[in-house]
């Protein structure tokens, strides 16, 4: 019997854009794969390199970050901030041979539950041909 | 060319005067001819104090130790300390500052420009010797640095046995100082991120390996992160004994402190941990290669850091070091920054 491989994904989502776009796609009964861990945070600018990090060592197949479009923060410029942090930390990822495709940004408004569907129906299907992410992963839990 | 006697000279003007408390700089370490740190506390020590290709050290890590020493002390000495330091010792002097971990009246700075050299890189000094121990170093002319021996003396090109560093160093001559010896040349270093270059032609699955097999190695004791001088977190998140625990602090805070990850030095916390020091170390590495040198197991770890300083510059146009009111890398942002890699 083959089993396909379904990629677990961990999507930090900011609270008042992509969670709540990805709550539009819920209320509005639109399907995408069921993937995604969400967890909201209260802006993408506060997502820090180690929660990337941690995901991965905790076995994620792949990140996504997800925050409001450039000039929607709910803080202004939060999103600014992050979009310099997490590419430093993408190019880092990739510099040690972990595969681009892994962990991924994006812009997602409350309007766009269309888009994140869209978003996470791309993730996967450019994780599946991956396999499971077994370079970052801790070997045992403990 | 920098003159010991000039280096002295101020020195012990500085000392006499009682300007400053101490000062860091580099002495002979008589059993191998190499220099070592030493601290100068009376003018009349002055005469200890070297200047040659082995001084790799970046003092710029006592100058942190000694604002941690000030903290502790109930009536300190508030003169400043003079520190001897090269052109990317200087620069991590500006980050320390830019970051206002320290006060430009804490310190005294003796610049000395490396000028179209360096310093050495003691692996490769060995390999060229063969065996044999090298008992003086100096610089020579026509940048050859001059290396004696037990059996003579011979006359080593400086880019043979020059630390990997300083052949991709852009600023030989320190940024900041209030006194500066030896001359300011310029120089061009043609390939300012050489080392990372080698890693970027590779695929990912070779890069993995190149990297999974290097890290594998570290044996996790923190030496990297004890001798840099950008490493001054009170806490830090790669080990649990730098948890500050005060007689409030209850055990359920104890217990319940995030761990990030194990100590024990398995390759995917090994990564976590050089992952961490990486970003850590974005826009703030200088490029002393100190981490490098430190290393038991030699785990090319300026590759890493390299690799952010160029990101850096390539995507944000940053250069790491040099002005000390400007905002760190990743507390700023241009609006121009690229996002084409955003959905």
């Amino acid at each position: 019997m083959t089993e396909e491989f379904e990629p677990k994904i961990v999507a930090f989502l900011c609270k008042w854009c992509s969670s709540a776009g990805s709550d539009l796609a819920g209320v509005s009964r639109m399907e995408y794969p069921a993937n995604v861990i969400p967890i909201q945070v209260m802006c993408s600018g506060s997502v820090s390199p180690l929660y990337i990090f941690e995901a991965f060592n905790r076995g994620a197949d792949g990140v996504l970050v997800s925050g409001c479009h450039p000039g929607d923060c709910h803080y202004i410029k939060g999103n600014m901030y992050a979009r310099r942090k997490l590419l430093l930390v993408k190019k880092l990822l990739e510099h040690l041979g972990l595969e681009p495709q892994r962990f991924q940004m994006s812009w997602v408004s409350a309007a766009e539950g269309q888009k994140y569907t869209q978003v996470i129906k791309e993730l996967v299907k450019e994780l599946k041909p991956l396999g499971p992410q077994t370079k970052l992963r801790r070997e045992h839990h403990g | 060319m920098v003159k010991h006697e000039d280096l002295k000279a101020e020195a012990k003007k500085l000392l006499e005067s009682g300007t400053i408390k101490y000062l860091i700089a580099y002495e002979r370490n008589a059993r191998d001819g190499k220099a070592i740190p030493v601290f100068i506390k009376k003018p009349e020590e002055v005469d200890k104090i070297t200047w040659d290709p082995t001084c790799f050290h970046n003092l710029v890590r006592f100058v942190v130790d000694e604002k941690r020493r000030k903290a502790r002390q109930k009536n300190p000495d508030t003169r400043p300390v003079g520190v001897v330091v090269k052109g990317c010792d200087s620069r991590a002097l500006v980050i320390l500052l830019q970051e206002k971990f320290i006060d430009r009246k804490d310190v005294r700075i003796i610049g000395v420009s490396c000028e179209t050299t360096g310093v050495i890189d003691e692996r490769k000094l060995a390999k060229k010797l063969k065996g044999q121990k090298a008992k003086n170093i100096e610089f020579g002319p026509d940048e050859n640095f001059v290396v004696t021996t037990e059996e003579g003396t011979v006359n080593l090109p400086a880019s043979e046995i020059m630390a990997d560093r300083c052949l991709e160093c852009i600023a030989p001559i320190p940024v900041i100082s209030d006194v500066l010896f030896g001359e300011k040349t310029k120089r061009s270093t043609p390939h300012p991120f050489g080392s990372v270059d080698k890693i970027e032609t590779l695929s990912f699955e070779d890069r993995w390996k190149f990297w999974s097999e290097q890290l594998e190695k570290c044996v996790r004791c923190y030496g990297c992160r004890s001798v840099c001088p950008m490493c001054y977190c009170d806490e830090c998140v790669a080990d649990t004994i730098t948890f500050a625990v005060t007689p409030d602090t209850t055990a359920d805070e104890k217990a319940l402190k995030i761990k990030w990850l194990d100590k024990s030095p398995v390759i995917s916390e090994n990564i976590f941990y050089h992952m961490v020091r990486a970003i850590h170390l974005a826009g703030r590495c200088i490029d002393c290669g100190e981490c490098e040198r430190a290393c038991p197991v030699n785990i090319p770890l300026r590759m890493l850091n390299k690799k952010l300083e160029k990101e850096a510059k390539l995507l944000f146009g940053y250069d790491v070091g040099f002005d000390p009111d400007k905002p760190a890398l990743i507390s700023c942002f241009r609006d121009e920054d690229p996002g084409d890699f955003i959905r």
